[in-house]
């Protein structure tokens, strides 16, 4: 996650927005983080190096980009809709961000490679039917073109190596590493995202195409999400 | 008896000169001795004291500053060496040392450079040594020292990279070196990649992890310079045509290898990727699939013409080119053909369909014959631009016609790709710096002799690189291995073998000067002798045949240097499946019959918590 917004902040923490408010502000003090209003709707907050370094997580800092806001706060929303969510938790699902597969590639992000906003894990033993299997989250705000969005789609059904593992673990002929792709379409998405499921053929049935959540959208300027 | 009174003299007035300039002395020794011990050439103390030099002036500096002299700053050195004797005397010895290091230890070095340098040359020469033998051990030992030297550069952590700044490739680090200029590391311009190379070097003497290094280097400044816009990006392509389960562990580590160097892809043909024979252009697609097939001589000439007609028609045909083998098959029945020709303009094909018709069965049964046995790997989709690496396995030795028709045809399409490209109207085929790694290719060259790859692969712009385990191996006849060698004009890599001779005549010879003298009773050598200029060869092929593992020589330009190979150490790789090597049948099986689809357990109950459930459509 590249930054959260005060609202989002306070429902995973389970507390009320001032609360969250104070709670940032601590954060704040101790150089742990950093907040500012960078676009409609409540205050952003993301970690410092300080931050960073204090969870163990070996990212670059800096704050959420201006021109991703958008798609920062619906994947943040998709996020906590998911952990939110009793049968999430009862399989012990691990979200596993966009942030930390790039990490992992260490910049060796190709132009052709597209990496999904997230993936979910599942451990081998959940109480759920789905146990073992690796999930592509992908949230989806404005329509690509159908063949982009194709492509994407293929990819994602279609790898089999770990992002930034060695080379040898990518095998052509292992079982794909992520067993669905889940997409979470905007309303005006939704229609391409369909469209391409429908190009794929036999592997469309591991594709699942939900609405985003309540809560996903930027707030529009001067009003609230 | 005067004769032995002047020796001594002159000895002891040596030794008094000797102990008069002790720090220099000192100093001189004892690089000397260091440069002895690692087998450095003297140039490198030249070098060491030309870097001492900033010290010299900057102490020559502060004289003329705090003296104001020019005779005083003139006079320093002396100076220095009185004050140093003064300080000895009091026994402050650091305080000497320290006054008199700012002259000593240039003057040191470089007479340290020139005693090291007289004692390589009268070795040279044979005019030094107490034995006879002396010359002889040694360059022994020398060669003992330097190779010590080598492994101990390539053991320190980044002493030895890739690549270097400049983009040259760094193969390892410099053991020997004759007629090249003395470098500590080895290295080689990317152009001489770029060009044709021959590596020659049994099993188990580092062939691969020499071939496996300047394939990552020439992936990494291919990249490198790509991104720089200076020129194509690079595609390796290596044949392997021994086969087996050795070529899948090589093609392995090449995959990792080429990963760490940059490349994103490294297929693996015709295991884990395949290749479109049909992509090539119709002409050509008809030359190879004819060419595929054997043909005898004789009588069988009449016979490979109507194939080659048979063919033509079925590949040119108006519908367009078949896309697939299983389309090519169905297009050898008469019936097919002459319902493709039966228009009123391709009436001359419709009779040659009707003159052929008769042997249209046999020439179907022979390709059907050739498709089965050539495999998946050539019907795919798939061509050499979807990879930056792809390493062709061929089974040649399990399976010899089988590997020779997929050689051909990989061949012909690599040729295809460099012309044409990968099938993108209006995308040149120039658009990759091609470089063609051949590994016993002799072993498949019969349809295709190495010396037309050559030519063929000059004329497209390709580099190619031929690997052989011995100068037999590297082509089928003499007059084509000294083809092949003299037409490396990106140097030719020497590593252990038995027969060296040929390749090392390669190299040349060099003037050297050879001296006789007076043995009259060990150690004393008469002062009378005679020196000669003679031809010795630039490459002592003995020394090519004691060579150890990861050691290799490079020959370039009536030159050799010796290297001490950096092996390329990558992640570990993942515990594979046990999957036994291939069979020529199996080879030619279907490559990978695809899965069942497994049904998949129903997620709507948990999306639906999550995000809400979905309206009925």
């Amino acid at each position: 996650m590249y930054g959260v917004q005060l609202d989002h902040l306070a429902a995973a923490l389970g507390v009320n927005e001032a609360h969250a408010r104070r709670i940032a502000a601590r954060w704040r003090a101790r150089r742990y983080a950093e907040s500012a209003r960078l676009g409609p709707g409540s205050a952003w907050t993301w970690l410092t190096r300080t931050g960073l370094a204090a969870c163990g997580l070996p990212y670059a800092a800096a704050p959420p980009a201006l021109g991703r806001l958008a798609h920062i706060r619906a994947v943040a929303a998709v996020r906590l809709a998911l952990e939110s969510a009793p049968r999430y938790a009862a399989g012990g699902g691990y979200w596993r961000s966009e942030r930390r597969l790039r990490a992992r590639m260490g910049g060796r992000v190709g132009l052709r490679e597209h990496i999904p906003d997230g993936e979910v894990h599942w451990p081998e033993d959940a109480p759920v039917p789905w146990a073992g299997e690796c999930w592509a989250i992908e949230a989806e705000l404005t329509p690509k073109t159908a063949r982009r969005t194709v492509a994407i789609m293929r990819e994602l059904l279609t790898r089999t190596g770990d992002y930034g593992c060695p080379a040898a673990e990518i095998r052509a002929a292992a079982p794909p590493r992520h067993a669905r792709v889940i997409y979470l379409c905007a309303p005006a998405a939704r229609p391409v995202v369909a469209r391409a499921r429908e190009a794929l053929g036999a592997p469309a049935a591991r594709i699942e195409i939900r609405r985003l959540p309540p809560g996903a959208a930027l707030a529009p300027p001067g009003g609230t999400p | 008896m005067i004769r032995s009174l002047a020796r001594l003299l002159r000895m002891l007035l040596a030794a008094a000169v000797i102990v008069a300039a002790a720090p220099v002395s000192l100093v001189a020794g004892g690089s000397a001795a260091l440069a002895w011990r690692a087998g450095w050439p003297p140039g490198r103390l030249y070098r060491a004291a030309l870097y001492c030099v900033p010290m010299l002036a900057v102490w020559l500096a502060a004289t003329a500053v705090a003296t104001r002299s020019a005779a005083q700053v003139a006079a320093a050195p002396y100076l220095a060496w009185l004050a140093m004797w003064h300080h000895g005397a009091a026994g402050s010895y650091p305080v000497a040392a320290a006054v008199i290091a700012p002259a000593a230890i240039p003057a040191g070095l470089a007479a340290g450079g020139l005693a090291w340098s007289y004692r390589i040359r009268s070795m040279q020469t044979g005019s030094g040594g107490l034995s006879p033998d002396a010359a002889i051990a040694f360059d022994l030992r020398q060669w003992r020292h330097q190779a010590r030297s080598a492994r101990a550069r390539i053991a320190a952590p980044g002493a030895v990279p890739l690549t270097t700044r400049s983009g040259d490739l760094v193969a390892g680090a410099v053991i020997r070196v004759v007629g090249h200029p003395a470098r500590q590391i080895a290295s080689i311009p990317y152009a001489r990649m770029r060009s044709h190379q021959v590596v020659v070097g049994t099993t188990g003497t580092g062939k691969t992890t020499l071939l496996l290094r300047l394939w990552a280097g020439f992936m990494a400044t291919g990249l490198r310079r790509h991104a720089a816009g200076q020129g194509r990006p690079p595609l390796i392509v290596v044949l392997d045509c021994k086969g087996g389960a050795d070529a899948r562990r090589i093609a392995d580590r090449a995959r990792r290898v080429l990963r760490l160097a940059g490349a994103r892809s490294t297929a693996i043909w015709p295991d884990e990727a395949s290749l479109c024979l049909w992509a090539l252009p119709p002409a050509q697609l008809t030359t190879t699939l004819v060419d595929l097939v054997e043909h005898g001589t004789g009588a069988a000439a009449y016979y490979a013409d109507v194939m080659e007609a048979v063919v033509g028609l079925a590949v040119t045909a108006p519908g367009g080119p078949p896309a697939s083998a299983a389309e090519f098959l169905a297009r050898l029945d008469p019936g097919w053909l002459a319902a493709a020709y039966s228009s009123a303009e391709h009436q001359a094909e419709l009779a040659l369909v009707r003159s052929a018709s008769r042997q249209l069965v046999d020439v179907a049964l022979r390709f059907r014959t050739l498709l089965r046995r050539l495999g998946a790997g050539l019907d795919g989709p798939g061509g050499f631009g979807d990879a930056d690496a792809w390493y062709c396995i061929l089974e040649g030795t399990a399976e010899v016609s089988v590997a020779e028709a997929q050689a051909r045809a990989l061949v012909d399409l690599l040729a295809s790709f460099a012309v044409h490209g990968p099938g993108t109207p209006g995308r040149a085929g120039g658009d990759r710096e091609i470089l063609l790694a051949v590994d016993e290719f002799s072993a498949v060259s019969r349809r295709l002799p190495v010396w037309q790859l050559y030519e063929r692969a000059r004329s497209l712009g390709l580099a190619v690189q031929v690997s052989a385990q011995s100068w037999p191996g590297l082509a089928a006849d003499e007059d084509e291995r000294y083809r092949i060698a003299a037409a490396a004009d990106g140097g030719i890599w020497l590593l252990r073998t038995p027969y060296p001779e040929p390749v090392a005549a390669l190299a040349g010879t060099r003037k050297i000067t050879d001296t006789s003298r007076r043995l009259l009773g060990i150690p004393v050598w008469s002062h009378q002798g005679t020196s000669r200029i003679r031809q010795a060869p630039v490459v002592d092929p003995d020394l090519i045949r004691a060579l150890d593992v990861g050691q290799a020589a490079y020959i370039y330009r009536g030159g050799v240097t010796y290297v001490q190979v950096k092996r390329l150490v990558t992640a570990p790789a993942a515990l594979p499946t046990p999957v036994p090597a291939p069979s020529a049948a199996q080879a030619v099986a279907p490559q990978r019959a695809a899965p069942a689809p497994r049904r998949l357990p129903d997620v709507g109950p948990l999306l639906d918590e999550a995000f809400g459930t979905e309206p009925a459509p």
